[in-house]
């Protein structure tokens, strides 16, 4: 899909949350679902199998979603799956989270852990992010069990790694 | 009865003349005789006599001719056998002369071709050399590679099963507080 009509549907998604006040909930699940569907071929391939009918693709979501996300996110990815649309949901959804984060003056911080974080640490892992990038930050956790331990942050160009599969690549590097 | 049969019958009998002496002839037969053989003689001389000394003339002329023909002949021959001898002597001397060039060739060749196949020789040890010091130092490059990627596994796995939940949790707490530091 071109990036103007990525930006189109991000954009009007935008609204619609905006018009229900449920910006930031939106933006986190969809942001949340993005990375499922991305690290999940057997669910991206059921949301873009066009073989499937439009009913049962937007079934799958509700099955998916339904009393996990709000039903404006739950809605919005029925819509967007049933336009034909599911496998630009990840590029959507990153669209519409760096609007909101523009809208509220915030860069996303794009933070990868082999473990959650509790809220008490994405906090002062935001605190620390903005303290070192000079912005606001608003802060996107992925669980990626690949990076082993430790986290790496990606905030516009700039990534700050920490992790240990970055060490045992390095490691392996000068072996 | 033919002519000739009668003239000899007429002849025998009349009988055969005589004469007047058991060896002279007669006088006049003498005379005549004479006279014609003197006639015959003068006629010889004057008209066989060229033609004898013509003949004669021819003759010597062609026998000096056959003897000088002879000697020049002889004269060819044995220029015709100093050019053979000589001939044979050339011979001798090119037959000499090819030899020793051949030989001269011969041995031109032989000094090239060692002097080729030892350089030949040279340039395949110095490549065997050279090949067999890559061989090497691919088989421990591969070697060094092999070991270097079971080593970055065998690491992986003791990290990975090191890496407990308090473990994680200090690495995060460890990136916060070093990000935080960072300005």
């Amino acid at each position: 899909m071109s990036d103007a009509r990525i930006d189109g549907y991000a954009r009007a998604m935008y609204e619609i949350a905006q018009a229900e006040g449920v910006v930031n909930e939106v933006e986190k699940e969809l942001y949340t679902l993005a990375r499922a569907i991305e690290s999940n071929e057997q669910l991206r391939n059921a949301l873009t199998d066009e073989s499937l009918p439009v009913e049962r693709r937007q079934t799958i979501v509700e099955q998916l979603l339904g009393g996990k996300a709000s039903t404006v996110t739950t809605q919005l990815v029925s819509f967007i799956v049933g336009s034909g649309r599911g496998r630009e949901l990840p590029a959507i959804a990153d669209k519409l989270s760096k609007r909101a984060s523009s809208e509220s003056h915030r860069e996303v911080a794009e933070v990868r852990s082999s473990v959650a974080l509790t809220p008490e640490q994405q906090q002062r892992l935001s605190d620390a992010l903005t303290k070192a990038t000079g912005k606001q930050i608003n802060l996107k956790i992925i669980i990626d069990p690949l990076v082993l331990g430790g986290l790496v942050a990606t905030v516009g160009d700039t990534v700050i790694d920490g992790t240990v599969r970055t060490r045992l690549d390095q490691l392996k590097s000068r072996l | 009865m033919n002519i000739f049969t009668s003239i000899f019958i007429a002849s025998e009998a009349v009988g055969p003349p005589e004469t007047h002496s058991w060896i002279w002839p007669e006088r006049a037969e003498i005379v005549y005789g004479c006279t014609a053989s003197i006639i015959i003689f003068i006629a010889l001389f004057k008209f066989g006599g060229p033609v004898i000394k013509k003949g004669l003339s021819a003759r010597t002329e062609r026998i000096q001719k056959d003897l000088d023909s002879g000697k020049n002949d002889k004269a060819s021959a044995q220029a015709e056998a100093t050019s053979i001898r000589a001939a044979l002597g050339d011979i001798a001397a090119e037959r000499t002369r090819i030899l020793a060039e051949a030989d001269a060739q011969a041995a031109a060749l032989l000094t090239e071709g060692r002097a080729r196949i030892t350089t030949e020789m040279a340039g395949l040890e110095q490549k065997a050399e050279a090949d067999i010091a890559a061989a090497a130092a691919r088989s421990g490059d591969e070697l060094r590679a092999e070991i270097a990627q079971l080593a970055g596994v065998a690491t992986e796995r003791v990290v990975s099963s090191s890496l407990d939940d308090s473990t994680k949790q200090a690495l995060i707490e460890n990136f916060i507080s070093n990000v935080g530091a960072a300005r």
